[in-house]
């Protein structure tokens, strides 16, 4: 069987150093440097980790995490890979394909480490309540009012043509408001952060609906961040999410 | 605020899944072990956090960005069954129903929504009720074992509906919900006390029967179709059949009545063996004469029972001549008054006294 190195992450170090067994499946982690930069890795035959079992694969995916965060709190920045990434050789020394790859992309790496210095990622999901929200705009809106008291005093068939009429501006509104409140909360986010990307949303349970979710990287102890989303949260209707901080996988 | 960090915590480890499996810095496929079934890892694993049922719902499948997040929390409104106030679901179960119109027939699925007004089909995708009916307008139900297009056996429910076409549907349990919609015609007071006729049951009859019309005899029956601008005439599939109205003929490919003819119109039907084209040796064919205004046309039909039909059609024939003969009314050549045939063959013109020479010949000889 071939043998492989299973890569961790990247870091700003130009020695040999042995970071014990706490790696995957209790694996030896060690870097292997080349020039500034060095890999961490720990040994292991060149087949990708595969489980049916959940447990295991979660049991997996903490080592992996938990590993690159003591190599970052050795190392300093460190730039983190994927799950499951084998390097793998032939033929050659695995040692030596490594530093080959670390020559290649040498440049690109040091550009990468450069940037993400001394920062961290951040998950920020901001979710509102459709049913209190919807409350809010049909108090603030005179038109929207009119029709929801009309509604009471109808007749069965009649009122249900209302209703429908009332949910189609409801949901018309709805969508501008989220529209406003996604750029506003982008832009405040923005000012506070080095670089925000958006990623897909997640579905929620009604009445919950997921407005938007962010990766964000900025300064490890930066603090504004975290007071801006607070006034986030603060608001009638809202909830924030606010996860991390994590190694910058997002911005690598 | 404070960012929540434990990975250990179910919640977050799912957002270090999405990060730990499709980010982080990438290396040189060359360099690296494919790793095909890493995805399903991910799926599967993201999936079992989350719960099998909402694997869609973490947007995995889907991929939307800032743009179209406004169609997806729109979407999402849509996805919700259009109810009215105070209807209230008793059952829903996946289904399907059948749908034709014109030469379009399928099979369409989705959620029957059974509630104490109505019965519905609700397809999610586009947000469309497919096919509703209020509860008292259904008045008889069949179930039928048929044979779908896979081979295997499947129970098709047949509902009569009032002033509509008969409907054809398919559930995953059909008992349960013969049952709950038993139950609930009961607490209405509705009774299934229609009765589906064999005709109904045939979705091609379903389609062009007209009220009070009933089929006598049906057979599935080639039709030799007249020339058309540059087709020649040719021989064509599909099923004959004698209502107490009408012949007629049902083309199987376009799904649609092609010919058809009053039965008062028939004047005669003759069978015969015959050689229909080169290879279609000794088929047996059924000649149908009729009269259209002036002329008198001939349509063809080949099948098994040519012998049958035209006993059937000859008898209907003597029949309705001799009914005829009571109505159809004529002019008296003499005069012009007008009098039933009956009559003035039988008895002269009651206002001139003209006899048919046939009756004065008989007269004649009696006397």
């Amino acid at each position: 069987m071939t043998e492989g190195r299973y890569v961790y992450c990247v870091g700003e170090n130009n020695e040999r150093i042995n970071l014990g067994r706490i790696g995957i499946e209790g694996s030896q982690v060690y870097t292997i440097p080349y020039k500034d930069l060095c890999a961490v890795v720990h040994n292991c035959p060149a087949q990708p980790y595969e489980s049916k079992d959940k447990k295991v694969v979660e049991s997996w995916i903490i080592a992996h995490e938990e590993t690159i965060e003591t190599a970052w709190k050795r190392l300093g920045t460190v730039l983190p890979l994927g799950f499951d990434t084998i390097i793998k050789a032939d033929e050659e020394d695995p040692e030596e394909v490594v530093k080959a790859w670390l020559k290649e992309d040498y440049q690109s790496l040091e550009e990468k480490l450069n940037k993400v210095k001394g920062q961290v990622e951040y998950g920020v999901q901001i979710s509102w309540d459709t049913k209190i929200i919807t409350r809010e705009l049909i108090e603030k809106d005179p038109e929207l009012k009119r029709l929801e008291q009309e509604i009471t005093s109808k007749p069965k068939g009649v009122a249900y043509m209302y209703k429908q009429k009332l949910e189609k501006l409801i949901r018309g509104k709805l969508e501008k408001e989220a529209e406003r409140c996604f750029k506003e909360f982008y832009e405040t986010i923005k000012h506070c952060t080095d670089e925000v990307k958006v990623e897909k949303l997640k579905k929620e349970d009604e009445p919950r609906q997921m407005l938007m979710n962010l990766s964000c990287l900025a300064d490890k102890d930066d603090r504004t961040l975290g007071g801006e989303l607070e006034k986030f949260n603060n608001r009638e209707g809202f909830f924030v999410r606010f996860i991390g901080p994590w190694p910058p996988y997002s911005f690598v | 605020m404070e960012p929540e960090r434990e990975c250990k915590n179910r919640a977050t480890l799912v957002d270090l899944l999405d990060r730990v499996f499709d980010k982080g810095v990438v290396i040189h496929a060359d360099l690296i072990i494919s790793v095909a079934g890493i995805p399903l890892i991910g799926v599967n694993l993201r999936a079992a956090l989350a719960g099998m049922e909402t694997m869609l719902k973490y947007g995995m499948l889907q991929d939307i960005d800032a743009k179209t997040r406004m169609w997806e929390a729109q979407h999402r409104k849509n996805e919700q069954v259009p109810l009215i106030e105070a209807e209230e679901v008793t059952l829903k179960m996946f289904g399907s129903y059948y749908y034709s119109k014109g030469i379009y027939r399928a099979w369409k699925s989705g959620y029957f929504y059974l509630t104490n007004f109505r019965l519905l089909l609700y397809y999610q995708d586009i947000a469309e009720v497919a096919f509703q009916t209020p509860l008292e307008k259904i008045t008889a139900i069949k179930i039928r074992r048929e044979k779908s297009f896979t081979g295997k056996d499947k129970d098709i429910i047949y509902l009569a509906l009032e002033g509509e076409k008969v409907a054809r549907l398919n559930v995953l349990q059909t008992q349960e919900f013969i049952e709950k919609l038993g139950d609930l015609q009961e607490k209405i007071g509705v009774g299934l006390d229609g009765e589906l006729l064999p005709e109904e049951l045939d979705e091609r009859a379903n389609n062009f029967l007209m009220d009070g019309e009933r089929i006598c005899c049906q057979e599935k029956m080639w039709h030799l179709m007249p020339k058309s601008g540059i087709m020649a005439e040719s021989w064509k599939p599909g099923y004959l059949y004698l209502t107490n109205k009408r012949l007629c003929w049902w083309y199987e490919f376009e799904g649609k009545i092609l010919f058809q003819v009053p039965i008062d119109k028939i004047t005669g039907a003759i069978q015969e063996r015959r050689n229909l084209s080169a290879v279609l040796i000794d088929k047996k064919v059924l000649d149908v004469v009729y009269s259209n205004n002036e002329s008198k046309i001939v349509a063809s039909f080949s099948g098994k029972e040519t012998e049958e039909w035209q006993k059937t059609l000859n008898r209907m024939i003597a029949k309705e001549s001799s009914q005829i003969g009571d109505k159809e009314i004529e002019t008296c050549p003499q005069c012009g008054k007008k009098a039933p045939v009956k009559q003035l063959l039988e008895k002269g013109c009651p206002r001139c006294g003209w006899v048919s020479p046939r009756l004065k010949k008989t007269k004649v000889v009696s006397s």
